[in-house]
C-alpha cells in the first residue's frame, strides 16, 4: 500500500507551483496510471508538474524532509512500466520544454528535460544537423524520459542510443541538491557520472537539462523494401548484410502478422502473403550510395527476397517509415491489448529466436506479431491478448516470460532500449548474480541513498523469484 | 600510506608465492618500479580475485598496471601490488558475424586488431602504441585517439564488461548484444576510472568494419586560426574518419616528409575512407572547402602517417598534457599555450608537450595550459612529466563540487577499504 500524502505535505507542495501545475482530482490522475506497459497500473495520488530546475529542487526538498518517494516521468510513452506510479507523488517534466542553446558549430544543443524528441532534430534541421536517436514515440516522448530509459530507434544500428549522444545533463538528486554533470566538452574530468545517469529509469534523481551531440545529416539516402516469402530468409539477409560490413542507417523487419495489420491501417501496397519484409535504409555520400545499394539488392535476392523495391522519392520513403513507426498502432487492429517485449540476440541468432518465438506463441495459445530492429537484433515480439480475459493477461505474461528466457539462452539479453522498467524486474537475475546486482544497487545508493527517486524499477529486491511471473499486485487483471 | 607496519617486501613476495605458485610473482621493474612493491602476474580470472580478496583481508592496496606507463606517471608511492595481466590475455568469443569480441583484459589493443584484420575488422579505438595498451588500461584509462571522430570511444563501443570489485567479487554488467539497456551501465563507470574500483579483467566490444580504402589528405597552413577553419570546413563537407592538426615539429617528422609540412607552421591530416568513388569525391569535397593545395598519400604512406599522428609523441615528453574544451575554442588555447601539440581538431582535445625544460618552466606551462582550459570550460590532464619535473604538479583537473562529491561516494561504496590504486586520481581519490 502506497503511504497517503499528509495534507500538510500537500500544502507545501502546492506552494511551490502555479495552480495548473498540480494535479489532485482523481479522475485528472488516472491519465498517469500507466505508461505503455498497461498490464499493470497504479494512480498516483498527487501529480506535480513543474516549470524550472528551481521548482523540482524545491519540490525534491519537501519530500526528502517527509521522507516520500516520487516517480519522475516524460510524456508516458515507455514501454515497461518505468514510470508505473509506485510511489504516492509523481513529477512531471513536460512543462520542461524549452530549447536553451544551440551551438551549431560544435554540434551541440542545450535542452530542458522536458522537450520533445523530435523538436530537437526540427530545431537544427536548417543547420544540417539531426539528433540521432529517433525511437517510434520521437513525436511524443520527451529527451528526459530517452535519457531515463536510454532510448534507441531504428537508426540507432548506426548512429548509436542516447548514451552516445548525450554529453551533459543537470540532475536534481532526491535530496533536492542540484548537480552539473558533464557538460559540453567530449570528456568531462572524473569519473563518468553521465554514463551512471543515462539509462538508470529515474532511479537516480530527475534530469533537468541536457547538452546533446547533434550529427551531421547524411548527404543522401536509399530506402530498400525487401519482401520475403520466409521470415527465415529475412533474417539470413540482415545477417549477410551486417557481416559484409555495409552499416546501414537501419534495418527493420515486420512479418506476416503485422503486414497485414500496417496494410488495413495505411494503405501501404505490401503483399499479404509475404512472410516479412524488410526495410533497409542507406545513408551517406552521394557517390557510394548506389553501389551500396546494389550490394545489398544482390544480398538479399540471394538470400531469397521474392521483390526488392527502392523508394523513388522522398514521399515513398516516408510512406514507408510511416508504415514502420506507426506499427504499433496499427496492432490495435488486432487485439484489444498487446504487450511489446524488447529482448536482444546476437544478430546471427534471428533465426533461431524468431523459431522459438513461434513455439512459444503455440504453446500459449497467443498470437506474437514481430517488428524489430533487425540489424541490432533487438526483437519487438507483440504479444497480443484481451486484458478481460485474466487467463489471457497470465498467458501473455508467459509468453514474455519464455521470450525473454530464450533471449538470454541464446546469448542475448532482456531489453534492447524499452527499459526494465517493472516489466522486466523478476527477470534480471536470468542475466546477472547477486553480486553483479549488488554492484548495481551500490550504484543507485550512490546518487539514492533512500531509494525514493522511482522505487520498484530495475533492480529486484534480494530474493525475488524468477520462475513464476506471476502477476504483480498492480497488474489489473 | 607509510611502510610502518606494512609486511617487509618479502614477506609479501611470499605470501602471494604461496597463492599463485613462484612464477606468477616477481620484482617491480622498470616502469614498474615506483608504482608497486610486487608485482604479480595471475593466469585466470579466478586468481586474480583471489588476489584481491588477500589484498582486501590484510588490507594491502593494488593497482592493475597494463603496461605501467600511466601509473608511472599519476602514482607518488607504490601500492603494495601490481597486477600485470598479461597471462590474462585470450580471447574469450570472437563473432565476426555479429561484429562483437570478448577479450581479456591483459591482451593488447595491438594483438587484437591483428586477429580481426582477418576479418576485415577492428576495434576502433586507437590509443598511441596499441602493441603496448592492454584493453584493461585502454578501458580504464579511457584511451583515444584519432579515429574518435568518426568511430567514437571506449565508451561508444564496449558493450560488456567483467570487473573484480571489492572484497574481491568478480561483477559483470552489459553483455555481449550490440544494444543493450539491461541494468545500470557499470561499463561507463569503469571507463577512464584509473583502476580505483576495481580491476577490470574482461571486456565485450562492438567491432567496426576496416574501409575498404583510406587516404590521408594534407594541407599546410601558416596560421592556426585557418587550420582549424579548414578542419571545420572539411568535416562538414565530408564524413572523415578522422580530423588532425599537428604543430610544425610533429609535421616535420611525418614519414615521407609530405611537402606540406615543409614551410608552413601547422599541417592538417584529414583520414578519408569508403570506396575508391567515395574517397575520390570527399577529396574533391575537401578541396573546395580547403580551398588550398592539398597532398593525397594512399596506401602505406598514408598508413605510415596514420601511425605516426597516432602515437603522437607528447607521453615522451619532458612535460605533455591533454586539454579537453569546446572544439571551436581549442585554436584559441592552442594559439596562447606557447607548446608543440597533436589535436583532435574537431573534437576539442588535443596533446600538449615541451622538451627540455627545467622543474619552473614545466610547472609554469601547466599552470599557463591549466587556466587556458577552464577559461574555454574545460580541464587538463597532465599524461607526462619527467622525473625531474613532477614534484608537486597535480596530474587531474577537479570537476565542479556537487560532482565530485557523488565522485567520492561512488569510490566509498566500491572500493570501502581504499585498497584499488587510491590517492591518485580526480579530487585525490
Amino acid at each position: 500500500m502506497q503511504k497517503q500524502i499528509d495534507p500538510r505535505v500537500m500544502a507545501e507542495l502546492r506552494e511551490i507551483l502555479d495552480p495548473a501545475g498540480v494535479v489532485s482530482r482523481p479522475g485528472e490522475l488516472k491519465v498517469y496510471e500507466c505508461d505503455g506497459w498497461t498490464i499493470e497500473k497504479s494512480v498516483p495520488q498527487l501529480l506535480l508538474r513543474p516549470r524550472s530546475t528551481a521548482e523540482v529542487s524545491a519540490l525534491l526538498r519537501v519530500l526528502h524532509r517527509h521522507n516520500l518517494p516520487f516517480v519522475p516521468r516524460g510524456a508516458g510513452t515507455g514501454l515497461s512500466g518505468g514510470c508505473l506510479p509506485l510511489a504516492p507523488v509523481m513529477i512531471c517534466t513536460s512543462r520542461m520544454n524549452r530549447i536553451l542553446a544551440i551551438d551549431a558549430r560544435n554540434r551541440r544543443i542545450e535542452v530542458e528535460s522536458g522537450v520533445v524528441n523530435l523538436n530537437v532534430s526540427a530545431a537544427v534541421k536548417g543547420a544540417g544537423l539531426f539528433y540521432a536517436p529517433d525511437p517510434s514515440s520521437q513525436a511524443a516522448c520527451t529527451i528526459g524520459g530517452n535519457i531515463a530509459e536510454n532510448s534507441g530507434g531504428p537508426h540507432t544500428l548506426k548512429y548509436g542510443v542516447t548514451t552516445n549522444h548525450v554529453l551533459g545533463v543537470e540532475i536534481v538528486l532526491p535530496d533536492g541538491e542540484v548537480v552539473e554533470l558533464g557538460g559540453s566538452i567530449e570528456e568531462p574530468c572524473g569519473y563518468d557520472l553521465v554514463g551512471a545517469v543515462v539509462g538508470a529509469e529515474g532511479t537516480m534523481g530527475i534530469v533537468t537539462r541536457a547538452t546533446l551531440r547533434l550529427l551531421r545529416e547524411p548527404e543522401t539516402h536509399r530506402t530498400l523494401l525487401a519482401i520475403f516469402d520466409q521470415v527465415e530468409a529475412a533474417t539470413r539477409a540482415v545477417s549477410a548484410i551486417v557481416a559484409s560490413g555495409i552499416i546501414p542507417g537501419a534495418i527493420e523487419m515486420i512479418d506476416h502478422l503485422i503486414i497485414r495489420a500496417v496494410v488495413d491501417a495505411f494503405h501501404v501496397e505490401l503483399p499479404l502473403a509475404a512472410g516479412a519484409v524488410l526495410i533497409i535504409e542507406l545513408d551517406g555520400l552521394g557517390a557510394g550510395i548506389d553501389e551500396q545499394a546494389g550490394r545489398v539488392t544482390e544480398m538479399v535476392r540471394a538470400s531469397g527476397a521474392s521483390e526488392v523495391r527502392l523508394a523513388r522519392d522522398e514521399a515513398e520513403r516516408a510512406l514507408l517509415w510511416k508504415a514502420r513507426k506507426r506499427a504499433f498502432g496499427a496492432v490495435g487492429r488486432l487485439a484489444p491489448n498487446y504487450a511489446t517485449h524488447d529482448g536482444v540476440v546476437p544478430r546471427t541468432r534471428l533465426p533461431e529466436i524468431l523459431q522459438r518465438i513461434t513455439r512459444i506463441s503455440q504453446s500459449h495459445q497467443l498470437s506474437i506479431g514481430n517488428v524489430f530492429h533487425a540489424g541490432d537484433g533487438n526483437i519487438h515480439p507483440i504479444v497480443l491478448y484481451d486484458e478481460r480475459d485474466p487467463d489471457q493477461v497470465r498467458r501473455a505474461i508467459a509468453a514474455g516470460h519464455d521470450i525473454l528466457k530464450a533471449c538470454v539462452e541464446l546469448g542475448g539479453s532482456l531489453s534492447g532500449e524499452h527499459g526494465i522498467g517493472v516489466e522486466k524486474i523478476n527477470q534480471m537475475p536470468l542475466v546477472f548474480t547477486p553480486e553483479d546486482l549488488a554492484a548495481m544497487v551500490e550504484l543507485r545508493h550512490v546518487f539514492d541513498p533512500d531509494e525514493r527517486s522511482n522505487p520498484g524499477k530495475v533492480i529486484p529486491q534480494p530474493g525475488a523469484c524468477v520462475e513464476v511471473a506471476a502477476p504483480r499486485r498492480q497488474a489489473a487483471l | 600510506m607509510t611502510a610502518a607496519g606494512l609486511p617487509h617486501e618479502s614477506r609479501l613476495s611470499d605470501a602471494f608465492v604461496s597463492l599463485l605458485g613462484r612464477e606468477c610473482v616477481r620484482d617491480a621493474r622498470a616502469d614498474e618500479i615506483g608504482v608497486a612493491r610486487v608485482i604479480v602476474e595471475p593466469a585466470t580470472i579466478g586468481e586474480i580475485a583471489e588476489v584481491v580478496q588477500k589484498c582486501a583481508r590484510d588490507r594491502l592496496t593494488l593497482a592493475p598496471l597494463g603496461g605501467g606507463r600511466i601509473l608511472a606517471q599519476i602514482r607518488r608511492e607504490p601500492v603494495s601490488v601490481g597486477l600485470a595481466l598479461r597471462r590474462c590475455a585470450r580471447v574469450v568469443a570472437y563473432e565476426p558475424e555479429d561484429l562483437t569480441v570478448a577479450v581479456e583484459a591483459g591482451l593488447t589493443v595491438g594483438q587484437l586488431n591483428e586477429l580481426a584484420g582477418g576479418k576485415g575488422q577492428r576495434l576502433a579505438v586507437d590509443p598511441p602504441l596499441p602493441e603496448r595498451t592492454t584493453i584493461g588500461s585502454l578501458i580504464a584509462a579511457a584511451r583515444s585517439g584519432p579515429l574518435r571522430l568518426s568511430e567514437g570511444t571506449v565508451r561508444d563501443l564496449l558493450i560488456g564488461i567483467k570487473y573484480i570489485g571489492r572484497e574481491g567479487r568478480v561483477v559483470n554488467a552489459g553483455g555481449r548484444v550490440v544494444k543493450n539497456v539491461t541494468g545500470y551501465d557499470l561499463m561507463k563507470v569503469m571507463t577512464g576510472s584509473y583502476g580505483t574500483l576495481g580491476v577490470i579483467v574482461e571486456a565485450a566490444f562492438k567491432m567496426r568494419p576496416v574501409p575498404a580504402n583510406y587516404t590521408v589528405a594534407l594541407a599546410g597552413f601558416a596560421r592556426l586560426e585557418e587550420a582549424f577553419d579548414a578542419a571545420f570546413r572539411s568535416s562538414h563537407g565530408a564524413p572523415l574518419l578522422h580530423c588532425e592538426i599537428v604543430s610544425r615539429r610533429i609535421g616535420l617528422a611525418l614519414p615521407g616528409s609530405p611537402a606540406s609540412a615543409n614551410d608552413r607552421r601547422f599541417l592538417l591530416i584529414a583520414g578519408l575512407g569508403g570506396t575508391r568513388a567515395e574517397v575520390d569525391y570527399q577529396l574533391t569535397q575537401i578541396r573546395g572547402a580547403v580551398g588550398t593545395l592539398i597532398e593525397a598519400l594512399d596506401g602505406a604512406a598514408a598508413e605510415a602517417v596514420y601511425h605516426a599522428i597516432r602515437d603522437c609523441p607528447a607521453a615522451e615528453a619532458t612535460i605533455g598534457a591533454r586539454i579537453v574544451v569546446a572544439p571551436s575554442a581549442l585554436a584559441g588555447a592552442l594559439e596562447a599555450a606557447g607548446a608543440e601539440f597533436c589535436a583532435h581538431a574537431v573534437s576539442g582535445i588535443a596533446q600538449l608537450f615541451l622538451d627540455d625544460v627545467d622543474e619552473q618552466a614545466a610547472h609554469e606551462a601547466v599552470a599557463r595550459w591549466r587556466a587556458l582550459a577552464h577559461r574555454a570550460g574545460g580541464h587538463l590532464t597532465v599524461v607526462a612529466a619527467r622525473d625531474s619535473v613532477r614534484a608537486g604538479l597535480s596530474m587531474f583537473d577537479e570537476p565542479g563540487a556537487g560532482a565530485l562529491a557523488l565522485m567520492r561516494r561512488l569510490k566509498a561504496a566500491f572500493d570501502p577499504s581504499n585498497i584499488f590504486n587510491p590517492g591518485c586520481y580526480v579530487g585525490g581519490i
